[in-house]
């Protein structure tokens, strides 16, 4: 997330501290020894930075079943809902405006899913 | 072998021990408020101007949440209420092992609001559950009205907004109708509270709808 840069311990590495816990569980479950991949999903406005997962994920899985393995992003997009045109429209950056007829009774229909690991790919 | 569906929510591990503090804090009757901002929005001066005013009427204790560093507690600690400092070594939040670790220092049945002040961070807290009952934000005027707009989540997961220094509204160029609109279309249902530690103004509606709250939960 987006305190991510520096020296802070960041948002990521919860999570993939948590991703690297949902696969021993499954490894035990399924007895593989290797991910080859896995796709994560997470609305845009969740503001996790992909490259950022991604590195914390090189450090983090050394020495686990999961180095090595390569992460597939599912981005949610950002999407309001305008009352006025009496539809949903997705917006590149989050406003409290539709782009289309520039009303303001919107209201925010997608973009902050919960991050979710989907599938993972093994041998 | 085939892929492997898993469909999990990969925060599900924290959400669990969030659900564990909250059965203690359930059995013993206390009211959780989990304190959001930004540094510097004010959280600390909100904890204790709340604590002064309900502290006869309730028994309160306090998490502080920082990086590092105690001087929130010692400000808390003044005001005679028991509180925990939780140094979350350079992470940007909070979350529920955090809380779990932090409660033997707090005499829980002597407890009956807990405020846990979180890490100043407009962005991390908001996806880590500790156990509250609520979530209350806090905006500054000094900040900028285009807050909600750059972190939706933080204002989506609020059940209540405080625009703390009013008074410097004449200082600054914050538009209130455009931050109070643009955090509503994310949150409909925001309750917001106008207020300013400084000068006490709209403290006292905050004051009431959290005893409101509290008292609703202890009735139950």
């Amino acid at each position: 997330m987006a305190c991510s840069r520096g020296s802070w311990t960041m948002h990521e590495l919860s999570i993939i501290r948590s991703i690297l816990d949902i696969i021993e569980e499954y490894a035990e479950e399924y007895r593989f020894s290797k991910v080859k991949s896995m796709k994560i999903s997470f609305g845009r406005l969740s503001r996790i930075e992909p490259q950022v997962l991604e590195f914390t994920f090189d450090i983090q899985s050394t020495g686990t079943k999961a180095e090595g393995a390569a992460l597939e992003f599912d981005i949610k997009p950002i999407i309001i809902h305008c009352f006025s045109c009496e539809k949903d429209v997705e917006l590149e950056q989050y406003a409290a405006e539709c782009p289309q007829c520039k009303g303001s009774e919107v209201l925010l229909a997608g973009g902050t899913e919960e991050i979710q690991l989907l599938e993972i790919d093994v041998d | 072998m085939p892929k492997i569906t898993v469909v999990k929510n990969i925060l599900d591990a924290n959400d669990r021990i969030a659900e564990e503090n909250r059965k203690i804090f359930d059995k013993e009757k206390i009211y959780v408020l989990n304190l959001m901002s930004s540094p510097g929005a004010g959280k600390t001066s909100i904890v204790e101007r709340t604590i002064a005013v309900l502290q006869g009427k309730y028994k309160i204790g306090v998490i502080e949440g920082d990086i590092q560093g105690s001087a929130d507690a010692e400000r808390i600690a003044k005001l005679g209420v028991p509180v925990v400092q939780i140094n979350t070594g350079g992470a940007c939040h909070i979350d529920g092992n955090m809380i779990r670790e932090a409660l033997p220092g707090l005499d829980l049945t002597q407890t009956d609001l807990l405020i846990a002040e979180n890490v100043g961070n407009l962005v991390c807290p908001a996806e880590f559950k500790i156990g509250e009952n609520v979530k209350v934000m806090v905006l500054s005027t000094p900040e900028g009205s285009d807050k909600p707009a750059k972190y939706p989540l933080m204002f989506q997961q609020s059940e209540a907004m405080i625009i703390n220094k009013i008074d410097l509204l004449p200082y600054v160029d914050f538009d209130m109708a455009k931050a109070k609109k643009d955090a509503l279309t994310l949150n409909r249902n925001l309750k917001i509270f106008e207020v300013s530690c400084k000068t006490s103004a709209g403290l006292k509606d905050w004051f009431n709808w959290l005893s409101e709250r509290i008292e609703s939960f202890r009735s139950k």
